[in-house]
């Protein structure tokens, strides 16, 4: 009897774990016209292949606050700009993006068309988004937003939409925020606040390739062994090999790192992932686990889930390796 | 064996439930922490410095020569440079903040705070913003660009020349926003005409799309309406300096004309540099047009002959013009602007609404303010007491006269120009400068000039002038572009206007004398 009430209470458990597989699985890409972020679409194309994957392709134009423009509004120039049949640059974007879906068989040319309009105070052409359909209720979406600063309006578009992956560019226009090359100074990259902020997980691509592999850090704690099965959930999306890591931080705690990782290794090989291969380092483990990263395409690591100030002073491994890492790096939560 | 197998997954299901319970208490809060706290904070954190370092200047012991006031109204300046350069906040509110912060902190009655907020530079600001509007929305571009192919035929370097100039001579007369909003259209089309892929026309489009907005920020220094730092400046000089029962003071009632003659030639200088350092900086793709140019004619012709509002919208600006060259000492130039607005409003050649959306009002709003704050720096004796310690800083480098001053000068506005709009570079340097020139003997005609025009050196950024911010909207353009570029453009504007402050000015000085 009580075996029975435990029972289900592992059901229920285990199904509210894979809750936001069973809906569908959504995935932000964020478009800023650089070929990153037409990396970031293909990588998404790829994981999105199954009919309960929905992409959407995300431009936000900073509002304009008019005293850079010298009080002329900006919108004045793109509503002429449009007066003489000129397509704006976010559009252009976002068509592209569209172009790219199509030409990777994400999308169909039967697929149902809606298109949204919102206005936003202190802009003319306010919200924009085009909704694509298939009959099997897979949508790709392409949305034009308008926020006071790119980061924020991607979390915004978070919050709309509960996204379970953004992937965005560490180009340099992110890191510019938008082009003012002094405020790199007082502000943190685009990419940067989105790792950080964003509630969910956050692909940060760096000249990001398709087809080797992920490399997933575990370092045996509850969140990385979270992390791990949503890993492996992309994993099988995208039909990627999956690598398994652990740093240990001297020769003593080597063997719990093993057990880690054979830990995770025995929870992805229940779950039907091809585990390629299990290392074990010693060392920092920031400086393994980037250096590490380049045979791969990207390295997949949990967030420490600290929080504020915790963070402002302790540092957290995951954004240094997103930092530091040569190559793409998934921060999962 | 099996056993043990079958065992296995329990104790991850069962810590997975453990934590799964756990989960669900801490998840709501630390999201909530992560997003709103921690969020809002890191967000405005320049607020918060800004008020904590202002908060910390007035408390300091008032340094000597420095009145109580003159420290609360050094501090208030401190902090709005802060935020205008970081801005945590929406640039208005500082506006809001200095307005209240007049009336509270340094007990100023808010009657005489309400008055200083407006003046005819901020009316001429004002005007020239709907009128700004009032134009793009003429379609007067399509004539323009016309005009353009005509005259420079299919080669790109002269195609280049032909917009820079074009640019600059309307620039100079209807402010640099205006012509690059109205430009863009034509340098985007060209370019795109050219080819589909901007890959293949990178450098083309950087030489295009620079000609625009470098064309008309070296010209926004030609005439007092080419932007809102040089009514800004002519304001400063008359508060600063006029006095009616003075007859010695009248020099410092700089019109229309006077200023055209100081500075027109050095714009028109300039525009053959624009010319050359962009096309060696970006060897275009191109180097003839012609596809794009015959296309562009097709397009324009389609539009027919001009209409009769087309005259009429040309008549009413050249009227604003003559009216700024022949009757702004008497009605002041702000007058005449918002006649011009209210005649395109009366004559139906814009409407209200896209006057009202087109113009940033915050951006009046903040003009009003950041000046009312100049001239309390100047009533409280703080922009003189910044000034002689300018000055004791510069005097062991050799710099405290002559052209190592205006070097100084001309530096220290570039410096701060690039980090903020150069309207409010001018409001918050203008009265500290005019205050060196009379501590260092120098002119203060020569200084403001300097510093008006040293305002419009910010090509390094996005964000330094009007016209580089709008051409940056087009989407073809890199911030790293603005850098490559800028830093040739910054020196070559520089040593043309020291050569006119060391040769040109005087002579001319001499002369407007007899």
């Amino acid at each position: 009897m009580n075996d029975d009430v435990e029972e289900t209470e592992v059901e229920n458990e285990i199904n509210d774990l894979e809750k936001p597989h069973h809906e569908r699985f959504r995935i932000l890409v964020c478009i800023d016209g650089s070929d990153e972020s037409y990396r970031g679409v293909r990588y998404a194309a790829k994981i999105a292949k199954g009919e309960d994957v929905d992409i959407v392709l995300c431009y936000v134009r900073p509002v304009d606050q008019g005293l850079s423009s010298g009080g002329l509004q900006v919108d004045v120039a793109r509503g002429n700009m449009l007066e003489w049949g000129l397509e704006l640059p976010g559009i252009t974007y976002l068509k592209k993006g569209r172009d790219l879906l199509i030409e990777l068989g994400n999308m169909g040319d039967d697929w149902e068309q809606r298109a949204f309009h919102s206005d936003i105070a202190g802009t003319n052409l306010g919200d924009n988004k085009i909704d694509y359909t298939a009959k099997s209720g897979k949508k790709i979406v392409l949305k034009l937003k308008v926020a006071r600063t790119v980061a924020t309006g991607i979390l915004d578009q978070w919050e709309l939409g509960h996204y379970d992956l953004i992937i965005i560019g560490a180009s340099a226009r992110w890191d510019k925020k938008g082009g003012r090359a002094i405020r790199g100074f007082f502000d943190p990259a685009v990419a940067q606040k989105i790792a950080i902020h964003a509630p969910c997980s956050v692909l940060v691509a760096r000249d990001l390739e398709i087809g080797h592999g992920h490399l997933v850090c575990t370092d045996g704690s509850d969140a990385s062994t979270e992390m791990v099965k949503k890993d492996a959930y992309i994993a099988a999306l995208c039909e990627c090999p999956v690598s398994l890591m652990s740093v240990a931080l001297d020769v003593e705690s080597e063997p719990e790192a093993k057990t880690a990782v054979s830990e995770a290794r025995k929870l992805l090989v229940d779950l039907d992932i091809n585990v390629l291969e299990t290392i074990t380092k010693v060392g920092d483990p920031v400086n393994e686990i980037v250096e590490a990263g380049p045979d791969y395409s990207l390295i997949v690591i949990a967030d420490s889930g600290k929080t504020g100030l915790e963070r402002f002073f302790m540092g957290s491994v995951a954004l240094k390796v997103m930092q530091n890492a040569f190559n793409s790096v998934m921060i999962v939560r | 064996m099996t056993d043990g197998e079958a065992l296995e997954p329990k104790p991850i299901t069962r810590r997975a439930r453990v934590k799964g319970r756990a989960l669900k208490l801490v998840k709501p809060i630390a999201g909530l922490r992560k997003r709103s706290n921690y969020l809002y904070f890191w967000e405005k954190r320049w607020f918060y410095i800004a008020m904590a370092v202002g908060a910390g200047l007035i408390y300091m012991p008032t340094p000597q020569g420095l009145t109580e006031s003159g420290m609360i109204i050094l501090a208030m300046s401190v902090v709005a440079t802060i935020l205008f350069v970081t801005e945590p906040v929406p640039l208005p509110t500082v506006a809001l903040l200095i307005i209240v912060g007049q009336v509270i902190l340094m007990g100023i009655d808010s009657k005489d705070v309400a008055k200083s907020l407006m003046s005819d530079s901020v009316l001429f600001i004002m005007g020239s913003l709907m009128l700004a509007v009032a134009v793009v929305k003429q379609k007067l571009d399509t004539r323009i660009a016309w005009v353009l192919v005509r005259m420079t035929g299919t080669k790109t370097s002269r195609i280049a020349f032909g917009i820079a100039l074009m640019s600059g001579l309307l620039a100079s007369f209807v402010g640099e926003h205006t012509v690059a909003a109205m430009m863009l259209p034509v340098g985007v089309t060209l370019i795109q005409l050219t080819s589909n892929d901007p890959k293949k026309v990178r450098n083309l489009a950087a030489v295009l799309l620079f000609s625009i907005s470098y064309g008309s920020s070296v010209a926004g220094i030609g005439t007092p309406s080419g932007g809102a730092r040089n009514a800004i400046m002519i304001g400063y000089w008359k508060e600063f300096f006029y006095d009616p029962g003075n007859p010695d003071t009248f020099q410092f009632l700089v019109d229309y004309v006077t200023w055209m003659l100081y500075a027109y030639p050095m714009f028109l200088l300039q525009i053959p540099f624009v010319t050359v350092i962009l096309l060696i900086t970006f060897r275009p793709e191109y180097k003839d047009l012609s596809r794009a140019v015959v296309k562009l004619r097709a397009k324009v012709e389609k539009q027919g002959p001009m209409k009769g509002t087309d005259w009429l919208a040309i008549l009413i600006f050249g009227m604003v013009l003559l009216g700024w060259i022949f009757a702004s000492t008497q009605y002041g130039m702000g007058t005449i602007a918002i006649l011009g607005a209210a005649a395109f409003l009366v004559a139906g050649l814009v409407a209200w609404p896209d006057v009202n959306s087109g113009v940033n009002w915050g951006v009046v709003l903040l003009y009003a303010a950041a000046i009312s704050l100049g001239v309390q720096m100047k009533d409280t004796g703080a922009a003189a007491w910044v000034a002689q310690n300018f000055l004791d800083f510069l005097a062991p480098l050799g710099m405290d006269e002559g052209l190592g001053l205006w070097a100084a000068v001309s530096l220290l506005t570039t410096a701060v120009t690039n980090t903020m709009s150069n309207g409010a570079a001018v409001a918050v340097l203008g009265p500290i400068v005019l205050k060196v020139a009379v501590a260092a003997g120098e002119s203060p005609i020569v200084i403001g000039f300097i510093t008006a025009i040293s305002s419009a050196f910010a090509y390094l950024t996005v964000v330094g002038t009007p016209a580089c911010t709008i051409v940056y909207a087009s989407g073809y353009l890199k911030t790293t572009d603005f850098l490559i570029v800028g830093w040739k453009m910054v020196l070559m504007s520089t040593i043309i206007m020291l050569g006119a402050a060391a040769i040109y000015w005087p002579l001319l000085g001499a002369w407007l004398e007899q």
